[in-house]
């Protein structure tokens, strides 16, 4: 049956679950709180790598529940902290949503509707700008943004082929031993990330 | 059964139509493995709007403001969402199971590579390339989705305040769109009353 731990792990990240607004941005102050100060689990520096870890991982960035509880309990631990992060959340969106599919013409529907979507772009841009300045782009790191985003925007090239396409030019860049933007003046752009 | 190869105009709205469930699962897998960098929701566009033409532009866009504003990863929020709407139940738990489970497996394996890989420097710079990728595909699909906005200044204003207070000033979210989108739904019903009436 469960442990004190796997219970303890419920206990820190069920809660958040409901509070994630914005996926694991808005908790990761908590999180860092809970593991670290109230429980003991981890030390700063695990924290920190863990979090670093949990965005450079596809899907979802709450998975650093995932990484937290491989560390405090195991395949077990990993497990249960996953599902103590998604299933209350989860729980309340598909309620909305299965509300949202019923009421198709209702004209507070059609408020809601109209009155979300420029709330959602200001929040996309600005997650953007909460990346780049978090990955401490350089001017490489820059161009290869400004560059892939001409080419999303124009074209139907595969997303996922250009992903593979740019961490493979990133390794040869690295392995062939080529500094890009090695100039002075490059270091310009650190000012502004 | 409808048929589940339904004609595909480009820029007309989608007709409800069949998602073969494995299709579903294909999807959602590629994305839970792939997108990286925080741009599921783009990469996520990218297959449901544009390739498969499964999701209208203005269903997307409702589909994400829904799953930002509530609770839970963005991703899995969009996964549970659009999965409910394409297949129901069993969409939705098909499009959540296929976001997280590989991810899940990933970063349990990343874990441990970089435990044996930290000390490289490699590491961290193929990691920023890979993700500059993830926030481009990001920044193409906000301007795409933006520019098919409704153009009015309501619409405009809270985009701007939206972005300025959580994007440049760095204020918490959570307060930002408790404010914000109260606000921003009362301005519509007002429009949309003046319209109706």
């Amino acid at each position: 049956m469960l442990d004190s731990r796997l219970i303890g792990l419920i206990i820190v990240f069920a809660p958040l679950s409901l509070l994630s607004f914005g996926g694991g941005q808005a908790i990761v102050a908590d999180i860092q709180y809970q593991t670290v100060e109230v429980h003991k689990w981890l030390s700063n520096s695990e924290f920190v790598d863990m979090f670093a870890l949990s965005r450079a991982a596809p899907g979802p960035s709450t998975l650093i529940s995932a990484l937290i509880g491989w560390q405090v309990d195991g395949f077990a631990g990993a497990l249960v902290a996953a599902l103590a992060m998604y299933i209350p959340s989860s729980a309340v969106v598909y309620f909305a949503a299965s509300w949202w599919q019923r009421s198709q013409t209702s004209p507070l529907r059609i408020a809601i509707e109209r009155g979300l979507a420029p709330v959602a772009i200001g929040l996309v841009f600005a997650g953007v700008v909460a990346v780049v300045q978090a990955a401490q782009m350089d001017a490489l790191a820059l161009a290869t943004l400004g560059m892939c985003t001409l080419i999303l925007y124009f074209t139907k090239f595969s997303s996922y082929r250009l992903l593979f396409i740019v961490g493979a030019v990133y390794g040869a860049l690295l392995y062939f031993g080529i500094d890009v933007f090695a100039q002075p003046g490059a270091n310009l752009f650190y000012w502004w990330s | 059964m409808p048929p589940d190869t339904p004609v595909k105009t480009p820029g007309s709205p989608t007709p409800p139509q069949y998602v073969p469930i494995l299709e579903l699962l294909g999807v959602f897998l590629r994305l839970g493995i792939l997108a990286i960098g925080g741009g599921v929701q783009a990469f996520m566009y990218r297959d449901l709007v544009e390739v498969k033409r499964w999701i209208d532009d203005k269903a997307y866009i409702t589909g994400l403001a829904i799953a930002q504003v509530l609770p839970g990863a963005n991703p899995v929020n969009l996964a549970l969402y659009f999965g409910l709407k394409l297949r129901g139940g069993l969409g939705a738990t098909v499009a959540v199971l296929g976001m997280v489970v590989p991810a899940f497996c990933i970063i349990l394996g990343m874990g441990y590579a970089y435990r044996q890989l930290a000390h490289l420097p490699a590491t961290h710079f193929i990691l920023i390339g890979v993700a500059s990728v993830g926030v481009a595909a990001t920044l193409a699909m906000g301007a795409k989705i933006a520019k098919r906005l409704d153009r009015n200044w309501n619409t405009a204003l809270i985009a701007l305040v939206t972005f300025g207070a959580v994007g440049v000033l760095r204020l918490p979210m959570v307060p930002v769109v408790l404010v914000v989108v109260p606000l921003s739904i009362l301005l519509a019903y007002v429009a949309e009353r003046r319209r109706a009436g």
